[in-house]
């Protein structure tokens, strides 16, 4: 074999190490977005989000040998941001929510003035939610992922995802009944329409 | 007998507890609330700091890979 021979091996390497460096970091780009959301519905700030989402994609360029193609990244990057959030965010996020309220009353949106009235009642409720549910309903809910990878992000079994996925709706629509006293319409209709089994009404 | 298996084979998760059964409808409108939510900063325009921060790390690996080419030479 000539030194011409050798080079161009080396060479293929190499390009086929940055073709896997390029795809890597277009896969992060595009869950960007969905990150944002779910570390959003997380800590209840956009502030201590885009913190998060940054931590996130650190931790993920560290670790992208970690990392089987084939699988998830959505699924891999939230199990990360998750992990994140819990060692060192949980307790940031209550005192930014103590001292500026929660991103539900600030946030700008996009819409009418009356969806806005809607979303903005829709994510105070949300935050009330106990975290292990919120995070369950959203990512069952609103990001796509399947119970099974929802249940293996928790470390947790498919049937508590279920359960908690129902509490959380269970809860949700409580919350927003409450918040609608002078809107007699779907407030009432959502209370009357929930049947409770085993167990009391929650007061008002 | 029967009634005694069939509670044998209950699930004893604790998470499973008491369920309440929701309105189809209003499951619905959660459903639709929680994409909204979800949605609205899906769509929301993404900080450039992001797309800085990922420039500079591959561009860093990339120099890392070519100090470590030219040793090897």
């Amino acid at each position: 074999m000539s030194p011409s021979d050798i080079a161009p091996a080396g060479q293929t390497e190499t390009l086929a190490q940055e073709r896997r460096t390029e795809d890597f970091k277009d896969g992060l780009i595009r869950e960007i977005p969905n990150l944002r959301a779910f570390a959003a519905s997380l800590s209840g700030s956009m502030q201590l989000a885009d913190d998060l989402v940054q931590d996130t994609l650190l931790k993920a360029w560290g670790n992208s040998d970690k990392f089987e193609p084939g699988t998830s990244l959505r699924a891999w990057l939230f199990t990360i941001l998750r992990n994140t959030y819990y060692s060192l965010y949980r307790k940031r996020g209550r005192e930014v929510q103590d001292s500026e309220g929660t991103y539900a009353e600030r946030m700008a949106t996009h819409g009418n003035q009356e969806s806005h009235l809607d979303l903005a009642d829709f994510r105070k409720a949300l935050a009330k939610l106990p975290e292990e549910q919120r995070e369950v309903l959203i990512m069952v809910g609103a990001t796509g992922l399947s119970y099974e990878e929802a249940a293996e992000i928790c470390g947790v079994a498919i049937g508590t995802i279920k359960s908690r996925v129902n509490r959380a709706r269970t809860k949700l629509a409580e919350l927003l009944s409450i918040g609608s006293v002078d809107d007699l319409g779907p407030g009432r209709t959502n209370a009357a329409a929930m049947q409770r089994v085993g167990s009391e009404p929650v007061g008002s | 007998m029967n009634g005694l298996d069939a509670a044998m084979t209950e699930p004893d998760d604790p998470d499973e507890g008491f369920d309440l059964v929701l309105d189809p409808k209003v499951q619905e409108s959660i459903g639709r609330s929680l994409k909204a939510h979800y949605d609205d900063i899906v769509n929301a325009p993404v900080p450039d700091k992001f797309l800085v921060l990922l420039a500079q790390l591959e561009a860093t690996e990339q120099r890392a890979a070519g100090a470590s080419r030219d040793e090897s030479q």
